[in-house]
């Protein structure tokens, strides 16, 4: 019998991120995502020009409601952003660093937009490879600090986050003014996602340098919305709608590591497995299931769920016709 | 001491009123009308009114800035009286006048919002034609009876049986006990010469009334248009057809509570049902009376009724209990009304003289629509068209002469004004088109007034300018821009329209955000209804031949502007037909012919309802339509090349 293969009329958009020396950047390493012509790990369907990449994240204060099993495996690393990047790409082999600006957020430690600054010229520093930069949540304070951020890393090609559409514009042209990439956001609604697209380029922001991102559910915890979400997106992204042929981002760690299967501890949940394995695996759980809902970057926490789903990935990349 | 006296100014109207009664009831029941969307649940904010003097309890709201809280507003609805008050209703507060119109002042205030019966009659021709064979719902016939002889002794009523059936074909008649213990004398004394008053009731004849003598030239019908907004009354000659005169006002409920819904609410609570019920007949008795009166008619003359409305205010015109239509699995107690006597909804004409209504589809599809298809000729068609009435409900059909889907998109307020923060009904000074002319924003006004407000055409006109002019961007936030300033309102930004020194009630004219956001929701609820309709169907919009619009706005809406928003469909402009007020011409045409009655029950019997809120596609529809003119611009081509 004859395998019937789809075929698609449009790619996803393809997206370099990061910045070498020629393009202006101090990059070592840059890193490409996108492109897709079908869907990913189907057989024959797709060639997979760019398989998806982790990123590890990295806060610029200690975390503080990290659970023991988690923040083992960086030790006094936590405290340093520039050391805890560094460690997670060359001990953990992380693609990208996705640094996490918590500190600037009023209920934390309020710090400033120009402590920000250094705090990501450090991190600039300590590591080669491209970055992934967002905000705290609050609105109002990360507009401030975008800016100056955006300035610091002009050139680098980072990827700058988190645009909504109650909350784009001072991002938007944060990134335009420094050459960035911007995260787009919207809650689940694959509409208000092409509308947040809209809104984005007719800033006249170039439609190759979004990311989408449809909020991401913990395995358990609303990921099958989230999951049709992501296909509807890639499927009307193959099928030709420019603005939402775009590569896809899922927060994994963040999510997972909210939930109480993660952080029980063994006196509580005794017969869930240790605690020690559990979350990490709960992770790489969730994070091969976003990869087939076409995720092209995974931000992840735990080192061992990051070394088993890239070793996943390699295998899916690695199916022969 | 529990009573107090609350006087408004500037009336200077007084009311004593239990302690613990609100200033908004008071005020109503002293024939003040202030606006109140939300029924006097606190949440709209539209009924503020000054203290001026007097002692009181009031609930803080936000919708009250401090600045108006320390010169003494409250919301009239929040408010109870603690001592004896003085109490100044501001004019941006009013209603406007509930009073039965002159014909010239309707004309005036209602251009746009509803023809005057002159234009009607003149627009019908360019509908397809469609002319309904001329009977009445109450025909006049004068007899000359044979007088009875030893020859010819059949009783009083089978001989006036026999010469009704020498003049029309009727083989099932009746008449009741009390006609004909009268008909022995009354034919003697006319010497056998009467007119009979025959009424089509349900499928068979009734002798209504019989009268001494040739009175069959006055033979007068009133057709009704009871909208859940206002109330449209015409006086017709059932036997020259003509329409003498019209009567438009507010449909009194909105005291107490703008959309059905919550008049629905309203009517399960002790007294509400009877107090609805008296508003709307209230009325509807002012008209009928004032227009016997401009016509030299008395009230007996008229002897029939028909009336078109939503199945809810034909609910409440009949006092039935309306509370299972907003109930799953929402059934009315029924579509199809009776002919019953006028009197016995209180509606005072010729005792005897007939009420009929125009049937329902379904809780939400009433017989204003029904009447809407029949004068749109649409049920003759072969080609499909699509009905749109742009009120309150957002009612939308589609079909041809094989079949009707309709539904109810619940498009809110908008349309009508409601909802806004400078919104008022089409009336007199109401803007109702805006453009962006050299650089700068400006506008006309109905009647040419100072400006009160903005109505539905107006804010439609405005959306539309503002995109184009990208002083909004397509999700409906407005930006800085050339042509006009913007400014901060508590959080909330906002573009000042007409300035306080050239408006006519003391205050900007101003469209804000929240503004913006109500009206993309009321457009994408009609155009996502449309969508539906559409694809349940199985047809693209271009197989629309002709879309006929309908209600709050009619005449003066711009279907440009309305494509460039979204509201309506991306089709060539000659395909939209405005039909101004197609209920009260639907009433006027099935008072006039039994056979529009016929066709209007045919309508209201094929065409399907479709429940949005069941329907799986709808909600993902919507939230598409949610953005200027729509997420997906391919499907408004010709929007897509002036952004």
């Amino acid at each position: 019998m004859e395998r019937v293969i789809e075929k698609w009329q449009d790619s996803i958009s393809e997206l370099t991120l990061g910045a070498a020396k020629e393009s202006g950047g101090t990059r070592a390493n840059t890193v490409k995502i996108g492109g897709e012509t079908g869907i990913y790990f189907l057989k024959g369907e797709d060639a997979c020009p760019n398989p998806p990449v982790i990123a590890m994240e990295v806060w610029d204060m200690e975390p503080e409601n990290w659970t023991d099993a988690l923040k083992s495996n960086f030790g006094s690393a936590l405290k340093d952003p520039a050391e805890w990047a560094r460690m997670c790409v060359e001990k953990f082999k992380a693609d990208l660093i996705c640094l996490r600006l918590a500190s600037v957020h009023p209920d934390t430690k309020d710090s400033s937009a120009e402590e920000a600054g250094k705090t990501l010229e450090k991190v600039l520093k300590a590591v080669s490879v491209p970055l992934i930069i967002v905000g705290s949540g609050s609105h109002e304070k990360d507009n401030d600090v975008v800016v100056r951020c955006g300035e610091v890393a002009r050139g680098e090609n980072c990827l700058f986050g988190i645009a909504a559409r109650e909350n784009y514009k001072t991002l938007t042209a944060a990134c335009l003014s420094g050459g960035h990439s911007i995260i787009s956001e919207a809650p689940i609604d694959i509409n208000i996602a092409k509308q947040l697209n809209i809104l984005i380029c007719d800033m006249q922001f170039p439609p190759e340098k979004i990311v989408i991102h449809h909020a991401t559910g913990a395995l358990g915890y609303g990921l099958e919305y989230t999951y049709s979400i992501m296909e509807r997106t890639r499927l009307a992204g193959l099928s030709g709608d420019r603005m939402l042929s775009m590569p896809m981002i899922n927060f994994v760690g963040q999510e997972v590591w909210k939930t109480k299967e993660a952080k029980a501890g063994d006196e509580v949940a005794s017969d869930w497995g240790p605690t020690r394995d559990r979350g990490a695996l709960l992770e790489t759980a969730t994070a091969c299931s976003y990869l087939n809902a076409g995720a092209d970057i995974l931000v992840m926490n735990h080192p061992k769920a990051v070394e088993k789903t890239k070793e996943i990935i390699k295998d899916l990349c690695n199916v022969k016709n | 001491m529990n009573e107090f006296t609350i006087t408004f100014l500037p009336e200077k109207k007084t009311i004593s009123v239990d302690k613990g009664t609100d200033l908004l009831t008071a005020a109503i029941k002293s024939g003040i009308h202030i606006y109140n969307s939300c029924g006097g649940e606190g949440v709209c904010g539209r009924c503020k009114v000054i203290v001026k003097k007097g002692e009181y309890i009031t609930e803080r709201s936000g919708r009250i800035p401090e600045k108006e809280r320390k010169k003494g507003y409250v919301m009239a609805c929040r408010t109870t009286p603690e001592s004896d008050m003085t109490v100044l209703v501001p004019e941006e507060s009013r209603l406007g006048d509930i009073e039965v119109l002159t014909e010239e002042a309707k004309a005036r205030r209602l251009a746009g919002l509803y023809t005057p019966a002159e234009r009607i009659e003149e627009e019908r021709t360019e509908l397809k034609e469609k002319i309904f064979r001329h009977g009445p719902l109450s025909t006049k016939l004068f007899l000359r009876l044979p007088g009875p002889s030893s020859d010819d002794n059949c009783g009083d009523a089978e001989r006036l049986f026999r010469e009704i059936r020498k003049n029309r074909d009727i083989p099932v008649m009746q008449m009741g006990l009390a006609n004909i213990k009268k008909l022995p004398r009354l034919l003697r004394e006319s010497g056998w010469e009467v007119t009979v008053t025959l009424g089509n009731r349900n499928g068979t004849a009734e002798v209504v009334l019989i009268e001494p003598g040739d009175r069959s030239e006055k033979n007068f019908g009133v057709a009704l248009d009871i909208g859940t907004t206002t109330i449209v009354a015409y006086l017709v000659d059932l036997k020259s057809q003509k329409v003498l005169g019209a009567k438009a006002s507010y449909n009194p409920q909105v005291d107490f509570g703008e959309d059905v819904i919550s008049r629905i609410i309203y009517a399960q609570e002790q007294g509400g049902l009877e107090k609805l019920h008296h508003a709307v007949i209230d009325t509807i008795n002012v008209f009928i009376y004032s227009l016997t009166k401009e016509q030299g008619l008395t009230l007996d003359d008229i002897i029939a009724v028909m009336c078109a409305g939503n199945t809810t205010m034909t609910h409440l015109l009949l006092k039935i209990d309306p509370s299972h239509i907003r109930k799953d699995p929402y059934v009315p107690a029924a579509n199809f009304l009776p002919v019953v006597r006028a009197a016995e909804a209180g509606i005072k004409i010729n005792p005897r003289g007939l009420l009929a209504c125009l049937p329902s589809v379904g809780s939400y599809v009433g017989g204003d629509i029904t009447a809407g298809i029949l004068s749109s000729g649409m049920d003759d068609m072969d080609e499909l068209s699509l009905f749109i009435d742009l009120g309150t409900n957002g009612e939308v059909a589609i079909g041809n002469k094989e079949y009707f889907m309709a539904c109810s998109t619940s498009a809110g307020p908008c349309f009508e004004g409601g909802g806004l923060k400078s919104g008022i009904r089409a009336m007199k000074g109401a803007i109702q088109s805006v453009s962006v002319k050299n650089g700068k924003l400006s506008y006309k006004t109905i009647g040419k007034e100072r400006p009160r407000g903005i109505c539905g055409s107006g804010i439609i006109d405005a959306l539309s300018a503002f995109l184009k002019h990208r002083i909004i961007d397509r999700s409906g936030k407005i930006k800085e821009n050339d042509i006009c300033g913007t400014r901060d309102a508590g959080g909330v930004k906002e573009i000042v329209l007409v300035a306080k020194k050239d408006s006519a009630i003391g205050m900007d004219i101003t469209i804000d955000e929240n503004d913006i956001k109500n009206l993309i929701h009321s457009k994408g609820a009609i155009y996502t209804g449309i969508d539906v309709l559409l694809k349940e169907s199985g047809y693209k919009k271009e197989h629309l031949k002709n879309v006929f619009i309908a209600g709050g706005l009619g005449t003066a809406l711009d279907i440009r502007s309305a494509i460039n928003i979204g509201l309506l469909p991306d089709l060539p402009e000659d395909r939209f037909k405005f039909m101004g007020n197609t209920s009260i011409t639907g009433a006027k045409l099935c008072l006039l012919s039994q056979e529009a009655m016929e066709k209007a029950s045919l309508i209201a019997n094929k065409t399907t309802y479709l429940d949005l809120s069941v329907n799986p596609s709808f909600m993902n529809n919507y939230s598409a339509a949610l953005f200027l003119p729509h997420t997906d611009i391919e499907l408004f081509p010709s929007v897509k090349k002036i952004l």
